[in-house]
């Protein structure tokens, strides 16, 4: 692994409430699922939701190893410091965000970068980050090989920081094919259209991922990713197209046999044999 | 109207300046002059003066306001201070004094401030809210700015909300609003403002309600220092008799410092994803350390499916705390938000809104 650096995928949004954490974790679980190693970052530092989102319990913490690399930088190990999230036969990596919010506060930008920086063994590092131009994010977009813009375009002022965050992007002079804007459809009887949005960007979105609260719901609620928990939401599909096009594959897709089953809500996946036995089999 | 004024001030050039102004305008009658203000609360009864101007840069003339309110309840009271000083004008409303100017003045500053002072409202101190949230997308604009409306009803009082969320603020919006100046310049500029100019960078709405809205540059918001943010604040509060800040999600400088600063912290979670009663279980420790010094701090959740007292208590016993509302979801609240149309079509009949007013109630009657 020596000598090849990690993809970083930078999970960032202007508006809170965008998906940015469910993004992240479905980004992580999907490549994990492709046989990619993987680490999840939660950069959330005060209210980061992935443990949560997963249900995992963590001993060690960013906080720790921010402690450790200040102390002893050539001895410093990252993986004393992840903690392993396995769901069936794949896993990734995950760096939760300090216990305390004091903690959090004392996070230091520097300090994180080098801890990502020393995150040697992973083909992707997958950035969730929060809704602001923060000196920690800006460091974090500065370091991503991708910037996974993600927008809910359901309500006009969430639509003005999208774009707002995407001109400032520019302006911060981060290169356009860097930044993948996401769309993170809301209900299906939304007022915005999204090639209103498009022409207000001047530029095309590059993911579509469709509205499925349930799943979404289902999914937090079992503490696992929408692969592992609603495999057959389109939603889950989107996911993994959306995986395929970081690690440029050709996924053949099968959401025509699944289209039909869209309205029957969470339980028809669930008893649907690979939902079903996929959720049985975990842990 | 004509003034029957008694002019206090220790230094003889600025006051035979003042005095100069003051006789130059015939709705002005300078009744008195005095160096001395405890001469000034002694003497002047019988010029019978219904207004009062008075040197504030005496440390014993701030101590003598209370005085003259009550000694002389026809008369107004305003302070004049060489160079702006928040606390001393604080002081000065506290004790039921019209404000500030500064001195030398001139009659439009007079008129100016008395007029402010009029608009107001009570002669009481600011009431200063905040509203926190430790994650965003919590409807906590949302409630901020329907709070405004409310208040502004039941008190007939000036209301302002300062869209404090400097990088990604939306309270404009939620009007339609075009603000000429935002926040962001009222902190730059604020060392060289009074109430009357800061007044310019609020954009009124009508209805006894204001804006102070954001910036469109997030960057902008790196030039926004903390104490300045404060100070703006804190002239506010001679402008208007309720102070709402919309604060930025989380724990930064400026929603530490502002949310420590106000009398009155609100903090605001949306039910979603069920992680959010823990984000309130540990944001409330951070509150905790001011809650002894008189601080009110309430809890209200946004967005309860079911808007009832036993989920209210549910709520309460998960998080270990009183819980001070639960707000329904309210879709056409989202709709006039929206849509830039939250003044002209705010849906008072729905449940949200109740609740909301209701709440503005308790604080307009002093109950909160």
């Amino acid at each position: 692994m020596e000598g090849i650096r990690s993809i970083i995928i930078a999970v960032f949004s202007t508006s809170s409430g965008s998906g940015k954490t469910v993004t992240a974790i479905n980004l992580a679980a999907g490549l994990a699922d492709e046989g990619y190693r993987t680490c999840l970052v939660d950069l959330d530092l005060q209210f980061g939701d992935v443990l949560g989102y997963l249900d995992m319990v963590c001993d060690v913490t960013l906080a720790d190893a921010q402690r450790a690399i200040l102390r002893d930088e050539k001895n410093f190990r990252i993986d004393d410091y992840l903690t392993e999230y396995i769901c069936g036969e794949t896993s990734f990596a995950v760096l939760p965000p300090p216990r305390n919010i004091n903690d959090a506060y004392q996070v230091s930008v520097e300090a994180v970068e080098k801890i990502i920086g020393s995150m040697r063994g992973f083909n992707f590092i997958v950035l969730d980050l929060t809704a602001v131009f923060s000196a920690l994010n800006l460091a974090m977009l500065d370091m991503s090989t991708v910037i996974n813009f993600v927008g809910v375009m359901d309500f006009l002022p969430a639509v003005k920081n999208y774009k707002v965050g995407y001109d400032t992007l520019l302006r911060f002079a981060y290169e356009e094919r860097k930044i993948r804007l996401v769309e993170n459809q809301a209900d299906s009887d939304r007022y915005i259209k999204y090639q209103d949005v498009e022409r207000l960007l001047g530029t095309k979105f590059f993911h579509h991922l469709p509205y499925d609260y349930q799943a979404v719901t289902h999914s937090i609620r079992m503490g696992r990713p929408l692969i592992y928990s609603v495999p057959l939401s389109p939603l889950t599909q989107s996911y993994g197209q959306l995986v395929d096009r970081y690690t440029n594959k050709n996924r053949v897709t099968f959401s025509s046999k699944h289209e039909k089953q869209d309205k029957k809500g969470v339980l028809s996946w669930l008893l649907n044999g690979r939902g079903w036995k996929a959720a049985q089999n975990v842990k | 109207m004509n003034y029957r004024v008694i002019l206090v001030e220790r230094n003889v050039d600025m006051l035979s300046h003042m005095a100069g102004t003051l006789k130059a305008d015939d709705s002005f009658d300078l009744a008195s002059t005095y160096r001395d203000a405890d001469m000034a609360l002694g003497q002047s009864s019988v010029f019978r003066p219904n207004l009062f101007l008075i040197d504030v840069d005496e440390p014993r003339a701030v101590e003598l306001i209370g005085n003259f309110v009550r000694d002389y309840p026809q008369a107004q009271v305003i302070g004049l201070m060489e160079n702006w000083k928040p606390d001393r004008a604080e002081r000065v409303i506290s004790a039921g004094g019209c404000g500030c100017i500064i001195k030398p003045f001139s009659i439009a500053e007079i008129l100016g401030a008395l007029a402010i002072y009029r608009r107001r409202g009570k002669a009481l101190p600011t009431r200063t809210i905040s509203f926190f949230s430790p994650k965003g997308h919590s409807g906590r604009t949302t409630l901020a700015t329907v709070m405004a409306i409310e208040l502004a009803k039941k008190s007939g009082e000036a209301v302002a909300v300062i869209d404090a969320d400097l990088q990604f603020g939306d309270v404009a919006m939620f009007f339609d609003a075009v603000t000429e100046r935002n926040v962001v310049e009222a902190a730059y500029d604020i060392r060289l403002l009074t109430p009357a100019t800061l007044e310019g960078y609020f954009h009124p709405l009508g209805h006894n309600v204001w804006i102070m809205g954001g910036s469109l540059q997030p960057e902008h918001a790196e030039l926004v220092e903390t104490d300045q943010l404060i100070d703006v604040v804190r002239m506010a509060g001679n402008l208007f008799r309720y102070v709402l800040l919309d604060l930025p999600a989380g724990f930064n400088p400026i929603s530490l410092a502002l949310a420590e600063y106000a009398d009155t912290d609100i903090l605001v979670s949306m039910i979603s994803s069920g992680q959010e009663v823990r984000h309130v279980k540990r944001s409330l420790k951070m509150f905790h350390m001011w809650d002894n010094y008189g601080k009110k701090i309430y809890t209200i959740f946004t967005n309860v499916q079911n808007c009832t007292g036993d989920h209210q208590k549910k709520l309460e016993s998960e998080l270990g705390r009183h819980v001070t509302k639960i707000l329904p979801v309210e879709r056409r609240i989202t709709e006039v938000t929206g849509s830039g149309r939250l003044m002209k079509d705010l849906p008072e009949r729905t449940p949200f809104v109740q609740a909301v007013a209701e709440f503005a109630d308790e604080m307009v009657s002093g109950r909160r």
